[in-house]
């Protein structure tokens, strides 16, 4: 059958999990779709116009990551740039152990995912927890977070509940609520010991340097009550020009990701905490990671760069649906993943995710929700011409070989030649078939009959009636 | 070459070849604004719709919320010091109201009532800065918390509220309370944060 | 165009488009050298036959009259599809003229030729799939419009419209399991409406679900939109 390793796994796929993706990433598309279009009558327009203002910021990219530069230093934060994540997952350690910290919280960060901060500040002797329940929960059971919003889409509550149990957070208990009270109780404990917190960010506004943070359960907003380090590891292409963009930004964001017109938690930090406050970190460290953005933004698919993380492009896919998170093996899942994976392993590795682009009927469905108006399909496209002319080997598997057919379709002769023999054999002529190898359409349908060439006829017949109306 | 000089001159050897660049578009905020949820002009009212339909508990009197810590057994809290002079006698009678937040016993505190900057009407928001909130922990730790925002300070609109940002080095909208949806979608509030969240105008 | 769809499995499509594009008085050229649009080759990554087969097709259907194509997915390719295959190359101009003048049969209908209603009649509950090539185009509410505007027809809502049927082109033998899942799920919610007829503006999409519910064992009956149209007002033909 087929070599595809992406409809591999999605066969293998244990169906619990299979259903647990299928209906948590279908489930609230609606909800998600009425909130949206619902309270902003011109959601659409304003799609693109986010679109847009991230695009120029991406093309200004020079100018506002030292805008941002300065006003975060103006602010009393400390600036720091890390060109992958060795060097990122290094300036972190640094700055934990200049300072004697040894516990850690860590509320979600998709690029913590992508330089692997965790594995390394184990290995090098920190006790970081990770905050948010989902990540927790994915990180009690060494796991990997399969979507960007709800990490544990593939896990349903009696594997948790076992997860919880083995950890010793209380017996067997499988009950939402109290697996959620459970973590609260665990949690706000660490909270209060921790000396550091680190964070992601989902915007920075080069006019302010102001970082916001958005989050539903409070675990950002939480650990940085307690720590007095805050250590934000933020992508380069994380930037806003102003304030304002912030505004558009946010009400997109909210309702793209879980249909609510803005997140629980939305903080806006400019700096360390002012000498009167009696919480909040006294230390506030910026790090700009870089890990193959800059080669993203010099390819033609730097619109991917634009993303927001929302995760509503996954929610609608249908080979996301069918395969869940893990299938792409990657931090970043779905058609955000399929595109923005292969280009962030940079050239070296593209052939090794060059199959992802692949993963697409190419139905448009994610350009469709998305927030800032990425034309996913083009760009998948894009990487598929790509991968085709780098002869990456991955994205070939099974694939048919096209170039026989392209011949046949532009010498016009033997195209209708093909009809017709085809006709008189009555077989399907498989050079003709861009669909083919045969059998690989058979396994799972049946195959229309070979009528190749009868309207030819048929308007061949019309034209000489109509020329000689007898 | 250091990592921040390797990351500009990347960023320009990527830009450089661009024959043109996408230009700052015109924003007109008024644009993002939802009609539908300030059918009353971007009042109180509207605040409480919109405040409620993110399960925030809207009051209005100091009565009320006498009643809902007393259904909700919490006669220990922290109070802002600030703020002790805007509560009334008769509301006061009971409770044991604490000025400070010990992290050695987090879980004493079943109320918090801190002062909120502003709220915003069209989102059902509450919003929290430093200056005026002290400790960040009194808003989060209890399973409760209450602020108190003066009435003017209701902002219409989201943007309304950006633009008045300002200088504080921390503010926090909150818009209800603290949830999660991890454990199979299911909608479970209180996860790190406040259960109920009450906003009481004053 | 015909389609190379058309041209080998559904002709009857290719005809009933030119039969009711003959009805409302439009001269029909059906160029004999045509082949295909390139999108095979196009979604399967391989640009640069794509483009031999797009310069081809450019060449067949020069002038400036309207180009007919009773499928959204060859549509698609030749006002979106064929430009971004040429964005680097000279001749993109010509490509983007072409596009320019490339229709959909329905959306030429009824945003081409101002039609607002059918006449005809055709009882029958039918159950409509958008193809996921016409999103964001006139095609879909074209369809709804004319096959709705027939007297006698019951259109019917099923649940998740937006999703798509899985076929995909090559997609659907690269990715075998993954197409049979998605096809099934769309032939269970239609299902679920009872249908005398499921019609959709590409033959694609159908020729995939009718193959999948007939592996199932039982086909769906279903009809392109241009047929279904043809069928309600022109006098019915036999098909050889
Ligand atoms: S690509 Fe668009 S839809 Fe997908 S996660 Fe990013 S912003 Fe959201």
């Amino acid at each position: 059958m087929s070599h595809q390793q992406i409809d591999q796994f999605a066969h293998r796929l244990d169906k619990g999990v299979r259903d647990s993706v299928l209906g948590g990433s279908a489930a609230g598309t609606e909800k998600r779709r009425q909130v949206l279009f619902g309270d902003l009558p011109n959601a659409d327009s304003l799609r693109a116009l986010a679109g847009r203002i991230k695009q120029h910021t991406l093309e200004h990219l020079d100018r506002y990551l030292e805008a941002a530069e300065e006003r975060l230093i103006d602010n009393g934060a400390k600036v720091h740039f890390a060109w992958d994540a060795a060097s990122a997952c290094q300036q972190v350690e640094t700055l934990l152990r200049e300072r004697g910290v040894r516990q850690v919280t860590k509320s979600k960060t998709m690029v913590s995912e992508e330089i692997e901060l965790n594995r390394h500040l184990a290995e090098k002797g920190f006790d970081l927890v990770e905050t948010d329940l989902g990540e927790f929960i994915v990180q009690l059971d060494g796991d990997h977070p399969s979507h960007v919003v709800k990490p544990i889409i593939h896990k349903n509550r009696s594997q948790i509940a076992k997860t919880f149990e083995r950890c010793g957070l209380g017996d067997y208990n499988d009950d939402p609520e109290t697996i959620t009270r459970r973590a609260r109780e665990y949690m706000r404990r660490k909270y209060l010991s921790a000396e550091a917190s680190i964070t992601g960010a989902n915007f920075v506004s080069a006019e302010s340097g102001r970082l916001c943070i958005v989050t539903n359960e409070g675990n950002s907003r939480f650990g940085l009550a307690g720590a007095r380090v805050h250590i934000a590891l933020v992508g380069i292409e994380k930037l806003v020009p102003d304030d304002r963009s912030l505004s558009l930004m946010l009400n997109l964001l909210g309702r793209s990701a879980t249909g609510q017109n803005l997140t629980v938690y939305t903080e806006f930090i400019r700096g360390p905490r002012q000498p009167e406050a009696i919480s909040g970190p006294e230390e506030m460290h910026v790090i700009f990671v870089n890990a193959g953005r800059t080669e993203t933004l010099a390819s033609d698919c730097r619109e991917i760069l634009r993303c927001i993380r929302c995760g509503a492009c996954m929610n609608v896919c249908p080979v996301y649906r069918q395969s869940s998170g893990h299938a792409y093996r990657s931090v970043y899942p779905g058609p955000l993943g399929a595109v923005l994976s292969p280009l962030l392993a940079g050239s070296a590795r593209f052939a090794e995710f060059a199959d992802l682009p692949k993963a697409s009927s190419l139905c448009g469905a994610c350009n469709e929700v998305c927030p800032v108006d990425i034309p996913i399909p083009d760009l998948l496209l894009r990487l598929r011409d790509r991968a085709h002319r780098e002869h990456a080997p991955a994205a070939f598997d099974d694939a048919p070989n096209l170039k026989p057919w392209a011949m046949l379709a532009k010498s016009p002769a033997a195209w209708r030649m093909s009809l017709r023999a085809a006709n008189m054999l009555n077989i399907v002529p498989l050079g003709f078939l861009p669909f083919g190898p045969l059998g690989r359409w058979t396994s799972q349908r049946t195959l229309p009959s070979w009528r190749g060439g009868r309207y030819r006829q048929w308007a061949a017949e019309r034209k000489k009636q109509k020329n000689n109306p007898s | 070459m250091n990592d921040r000089a390797r990351i500009f001159s990347a960023i320009n050897d990527a830009l450089t070849p661009l024959q043109e660049r996408a230009a700052l578009p015109e924003l007109d905020p008024a644009q993002w604004v939802c009609p539908s949820r300030l059918t009353e002009g971007g009042s109180w009212e509207d605040f409480r719709r919109n405040f409620e339909a993110v399960n925030g508990t809207f009051l209005t009197s100091f009565e009320a919320l006498s009643r809902l810590l007393r259904d909700a057994n919490a006669t220990e809290g922290y109070a802002d010091p600030g703020l002790l002079e805007e509560l009334p006698e008769t509301f006061r009678d009971g409770l044991t109201l604490h000025e400070t937040i010990d992290r050695g016993s987090i879980d004493r505190y079943a109320f918090g009532i801190t002062r909120a900057h502003a709220a915003i009407a069209e989102s059902g928001t509450v919003i929290l800065r430093d200056l005026d909130t002290p400790d960040r922990l009194a808003a989060l730790a209890p399973w409760i918390h209450i602020t108190l925002v003066a009435k003017e300070a209701l902002f219409s609109n989201v943007t309304e509220a950006i633009d008045d940002l300002g200088e504080d080095p921390n503010t926090v909208w909150v818009t209800g309370p603290s949830k999660t949806a991890d454990v199979e979608g299911i909608l479970i509030e209180g996860v790190h944060g406040p259960g109920i969240q009450v906003c009481l105008p004053i | 165009m015909m389609t190379c769809l058309c041209d080998a499995f559904f002709d009857d499509v290719a005809r009933a488009t030119h039969e009711v594009l003959e009805s409302l008085g439009i001269e029909v050229i059906v160029p004999e050298s045509q082949t295909c649009c390139g999108q095979p080759a196009f979604n399967g990554g391989d640009w640069a036959s794509a483009r031999q087969v797009i310069r081809h097709t450019l060449n067949v259907f020069q002038g400036d009259c309207p180009i007919i194509v009773p499928s959204g997915s060859c549509a698609a390719m030749s006002f979106h599809g064929a430009l971004l295959a040429h964005e680097k190359e000279t001749d993109l101009p010509q490509v983007q003229a072409f596009g320019a003048r490339t229709w959909e049969i329905c959306d030429f209908l009824r945003n081409g030729l101002g039609i607002e209603s059918w006449e005809g009649r055709l009882d029958a509950r039918v159950a409509i799939h958008s193809s996921c090539h016409s999103r964001g185009t006139g095609t879909p509410e074209a369809i709804r419009t004319l096959v709705g505007s027939i007297a006698g027809v019951t259109l019917l809502d099923f649940t998740q419209p937006e999703q798509c049927c899985g076929f995909g082109g090559t997609f659907s033998v690269t990715f075998p399991h993954i197409s049979g899942s998605m096809g099934r799920l769309k032939i269970d919610s239609v299902r679920a409406t009872h249908p005398d007829l499921l019609v959709s503006g590409d033959m694609s999409c159908l020729m995939h679900l009718n193959g999948l519910a007939e592996k199932q064992g039982s086909p769906l009956p279903v009809k392109h939109a241009i047929q279904v149209l043809r069928d309600a007002r022109v006098t019915p033909v036999t098909v050889q």
